[in-house]
């Protein structure tokens, strides 16, 4: 297939958090709001005068310093998000929101209010706790926790109206409405577009302002719309990416090399959940619709409650059968409590209980162990080809 | 009179066989050794054979 | 209040005393002869004979160990055609023989007032978990059931059990407790096993061990079936929430209505307690309609009552905590409270009519200047950070040897919440809030402040050393590790991490845990042990 215009771009702007598009939007005067995790609806953090930075550490190999903080055995992410907090990756921003959604998340949240690693003014710091079941009484303490973040978000001068709330919800779906039409290119039996694509595409979107992405994002659409895929797909299998934070591309262009297009996405940073649409139902307000939707799309492995649980199942065998993949990766962070637990349920519930192949795999944050996590792709790959020769 | 003080001695003679057969498992970890070396190990082995409907 | 009564028989007594002495540990180490450990055998952890303290604490101890045989055989008789069958079932029922031997482990060392006030704790802890197994053994529908089995309802073993005191038809028992979390302080090779069962099924080693060994536990069909229903928790963590995941499964092919109960992990806000006392409420509901009856305020309130009355007993006992006279600390304070809070729930009055004994003793020592341990203790450390439960004899193991006294301990703290028993919704409230600050919760759950209150615990009780337990798989309490390190210094205590796998004595065992403590001893404070037969050995294959 002929690269794609931006693609390169694309990938630059992945090169930092602090990219271009960042400090193009700085330099309007918009506060740039941290965040790490999907129970934080980025659509609040892009009312009007701000934008959402979804945190990552690109290219943090040795978190040294933050293992010193928070000991080597911890989530490798976010050992990656305070080492380069201290390193002064972070200093554009002016707030970081966290959530207690894993308490290693939360810890590392603090230490922003405890070593004051950002160096800009004004800074904030506001953890929320998140609710862990779906039900209406979550869904109020929800509600009651996002709204400190209304509050935060006041004192720094953001408008946080039910009007800005509108805007903010139409530039979501728009922003949304493209990455949509993107996604389903994936389930063409011969796509026009690669998974690392798409997930270079799918960061960007979530790293960069949205008012200067969004433009490179409706061109690379069009430009899709165009593409003439390649003769004969060039992949042995497709396969669904399932679990814990993956941010690097270069972890899909891994599997990508061992055989197997990543069709689908279901992961932190990845597409599912983050891009559906926002509705506003009858009676609700802005910020109501937000919370219900953000709670109601959330497939966090942290969700305790069976109706939470069989959607996140649901979802992911719906997904497979969607965009028609053969298998699905189920990958966790180390030492990643939730995914851990997630990964021998999910994996049991795959192959045992729907017959769908899969294949878990541990990854650190930055790709190392490259060969033993190609051997075993490689594996899953050709194991996927033999069932396919035999049915 | 007599069959009281002959069911005290008794009585006193039983609790003081009670106190000196409980007292001596208590002082030398009678009890314990026997759990130990021989109940246990007996246990463990039935347990290894069991079949337990072991799933997720 | 007197204690002393001058006793006929004590020439007799010290002549026998003095002719035994040679046999009595202590003596042994002071003379250079010998300690604690000689009478054990290599590895086993198995006492050739049990500790000669002289021949009152002797009998104290004999009295002491016949009350539990008695209890234990009481308990044993309420049902025992199940008890029985539940030897044969559940391996681990096989580790609650290790009972007496872990006892005696607790308490070694202790004479007099302290060695009085463990044994009725001891007692005290034996009479609430026989009458826990007999609800549980003896209603368990694997074992053929009992009369009770419908009216038994099982919760988290985490959750504070303290809200079921509405139903007081109902009996609440700990799902985990029997085959998880009292067993793992009898004996340190049963957890190993579940959580060998977790781990061939994908489980990583590195998640926190009592939730691996709950998911082996669940995995290997090894829970008791009883009662209708089933509550889950996120209490006190991440873990336990993932754990809950596979619990619900086995619940409901055990024939089990399965709710899960939320507590906010920001727990210091208002509207945390909001939201804990919104799910409590659910929770309640839940019962109500698994079991078919109705929610008695009433009720709730005189277990709210018996609940302050025992914090009271607590709050006492915490003033003479702090002074260098109270017969009661170490593991005989640890456990009685884990026990009282965890599984009494203000609903066994046995523990307050204790309580009100053990404080007249903690008086009469106080007012006397009579000093623990001999007057032994060197250095007084508050405990910080959820222990290893296979290892239970920690703090009579530092005090033995170093003269370490472990004053009070992170999950002493728990459930420090007065319930405000004028008013039924400000009463709810309260509870509410004992359920969020539960075990393992209070202080490592829901906020830096939590965990850097411990300098002020330790000021309060005039500690001059804090020991952070530091389980290597508990993610919250690892991502502040350098934050304690620098607040210590900062506060100027003497602070060590015990490094530990709170159930996994493989990972780390208890001589490691032990060099922790000797290595800081030794090379840092440069202080000689009080009974070098203590500092390394090897007690591997010891229960």
């Amino acid at each position: 297939m002929k690269d794609l215009k931006h693609l390169i771009y694309f990938e630059n702007l992945l090169q930092e958090a602090n990219n271009e598009l960042v400090q193009k939007a700085i330099a309007d005067g918009d506060k740039a709001l941290g965040y790490n995790c999907y129970y934080l609806p980025e659509v609040l953090l892009n009312l009007p005068g701000s934008f959402s930075s979804r945190l990552r550490a690109p290219n943090c190999t040795s978190p040294d310093v933050a293992t010193y903080y928070m000991t080597n055995r911890n989530c490798p992410y976010v050992r990656s998000i305070l080492e380069r907090a201290i390193e002064g990756g972070y200093n554009y921003l002016n707030a970081l929101f966290g959530v207690e959604a894993c308490s290693t998340m939360e810890r590392m949240e603090e230490h922003f209010e405890l070593l004051h690693p950002v160096e800009n003014h004004p800074f904030v710091t506001h953890i929320i706790d998140a609710p862990i079941k779906g039900d209406s009484t979550n869904l109020d303490y929800y509600k009651v926790e996002l709204k400190e973040i209304l509050n935060c978000l006041k004192d720094l001068g953001i408008d946080t109206s039910e009007a800005a709330m509108k805007k903010a919800i139409e530039d979501h779906n728009e922003i949304s409405a493209i990455m949509q039409e993107i996604s389903d290119m994936r389930k063409a039996d011969n796509p026009v577009i690669t998974g690392y694509e798409f997930h270079v595409i799918q960061l960007v979107s979530q790293v960069c302002p949205h008012k200067y992405i969004k433009p490179y994002l409706q061109e690379t659409l069009e430009e899709l719309r165009k593409r003439a895929p390649e003769k004969e797909f060039p992949f042995r299998v497709r396969v669904v990416l399932y679990g814990s934070e993956v941010d690097d591309p270069e972890f899909t262009k891994l599997i990508e090399t061992c055989g197997a297009m990543v069709v689908a996405d279901r992961y932190c940073f990845g597409m599912f959940p983050s891009r559906e649409t926002i509705e506003i139902k009858a009676g609700e307000t802005a910020f109501d619709a937000i919370a219900r939707h953000y709670l109601e799309t959330n497939l966090c492995a942290r969700f305790m409650d069976p109706a939470k649980i069989d959607q996140r199942h649901d979802f992911l065998e719906n997904l497979a059968k969607e965009f028609n993949a053969d298998g699905i990766i189920i990958q966790n962070m180390k030492f990643c409590e939730f995914w851990s637990y997630e990964k021998v349920l999910a994996s049991h519930i795959m192959i045992n209980e729907l017959n769908i192949p899969s294949c878990t795999i541990e990854k650190e944050y930055a790709i190392g162990s490259v060969g033993q996590l190609r051997t075993r792709f490689q594996a899953f790959v050709e194991s996927l080809e033999i069932k396919k020769i035999n049915s | 009179m007599k069959t009281a003080f002959k069911v005290a001695k008794t009585l006193t003679g039983l609790g003081l066989l009670a106190f000196l057969g409980t007292f001596s498992i208590f002082m030398f970890n009678l009890e314990n050794k026997m759990i130990y070396y021989v109940i246990r190990p007996l246990l463990n082995k039935h347990y290894d054979t069991q079949t337990r409907d072991r799933k997720i | 209040m007197k204690l002393k009564i001058k006793n006929p028989l004590d020439p007799v007594i010290n002549f026998v005393d003095d002719k035994l002495k040679k046999f009595d540990p202590i003596w042994m180490a002071e003379n250079g002869v010998g300690g604690q450990r000689t009478r054990y055998y290599d590895q086993t952890g198995i006492a050739k004979y049990r500790e000669w303290r002289g021949v009152k604490d002797t009998m104290q101890a004999y009295v002491c160990w016949l009350k539990n045989l008695g209890m234990m055989g009481l308990m044993v008789g309420r049902a025992p055609t199940n008890f029985l069958k539940a030897f044969w079932e559940y391996r681990w029922m096989g580790s609650y023989l290790a009972t007496f031997a872990f006892l005696d482990r607790l308490f070694e060392g202790y004479r007099g007032y302290e060695l009085k006030v463990a044994c009725m704790n001891s007692n005290t802890i034996v009479h609430c978990i026989t009458d826990m197994m007999v609800n549980i053994i003896g209603n368990d529908r694997r074992l053929g059931g009992g009369k009770n089995t419908n009216k038994v309802i099982g919760l988290d073993e985490a959750v504070p059990a303290l809200f079921i005191g509405g139903f007081p038809t109902l009996t609440p028992i700990p799902l985990q407790t029997l085959p998880e979390f009292v067993i793992c302080d009898i004996d340190q090779h049963m957890e190993p096993f579940y959580i060998d069962v977790a781990e061939s099924f994908g489980l990583p080693a590195d998640v926190c061990s009592r939730c691996s060994a709950e998911t082996g536990v669940t995995l290997d069909d090894a829970f008791p079936i009883v009662g209708l229903g089933a509550i889950s928790s996120n209490t006190p963590c991440n873990a336990s929430e993932s754990t809950s995941m596979f619990q619900r499964r086995r619940f409901e092919d055990m024939g089990l209505a399965y709710h899960p109960f939320m507590n906010a992990m920001q727990h210091n806000t208002p509207e945390g307690h909001d939201y804990t006392l919104a799910e409590m409420k659910n929770a309640i509901k839940f019962v109500e309609d698994t079991y078919g009856v109705k929610w008695d305020m009433d009720a709730m309130l005189k277990v709210a009552e018996e609940s302050n009355k025992q914090l009271e007993y607590e709050h006492i006992k915490w003033d003479y905590f702090k002074t260098p006279y109270s017969p009661l600390g170490g593991i005989a304070e640890t456990l009685y409270k884990l026990v009282e809070f965890a599984l009494g729930n203000a609903m066994n009055p046995y523990f307050s009519k204790n309580d009100k004994k053990v404080v007249k003793i903690m008086e009469y020592c106080y007012v006397n200047k009579i000093k623990p341990y001999k007057g032994k203790t060197r250095h007084r450390a508050f405990l910080w950070g959820p222990s290893a439960v296979y290892y239970c004899d920690f703090p009579t193991w530092t005090q033995n040897c170093w003269g370490l006294a472990i004053i009070l301990n992170m999950d002493s703290t728990m459930g420090n919440v007065f319930i405000d028993t004028s008013d039924p919704e400000r009463a709810m409230y309260d509870i509410a809030r004992i359920e969020e600050k539960g075990i393992m919760r209070h202080h490592a759950v829901g906020g830096w402040d939590n965990v850097n209150a411990v300098w002020d615990w330790a000021k309060q009780f005039n500690c001059d050393m804090v020991i952070c337990n530091d389980n290597v798989a508990c993610k919250g309490m690892n991502g502040i590790h350098s934050m304690l390190e620098e607040e210590a210094n900062a506060h100027g205590f003497r602070f060590l991490f015990l490094p530990q796998d709170l159930e996994d004595h493989r990972t780390i065992s208890r001589q490691d845990m032990r060099n922790t403590i000797n290595n800081y001893m030794s090379v840092v404070l440069n202080e000689e042990p009080l009974d070098p037969t203590l500092v390394e050995f090897d007690d591997s294959l010891a229960w």
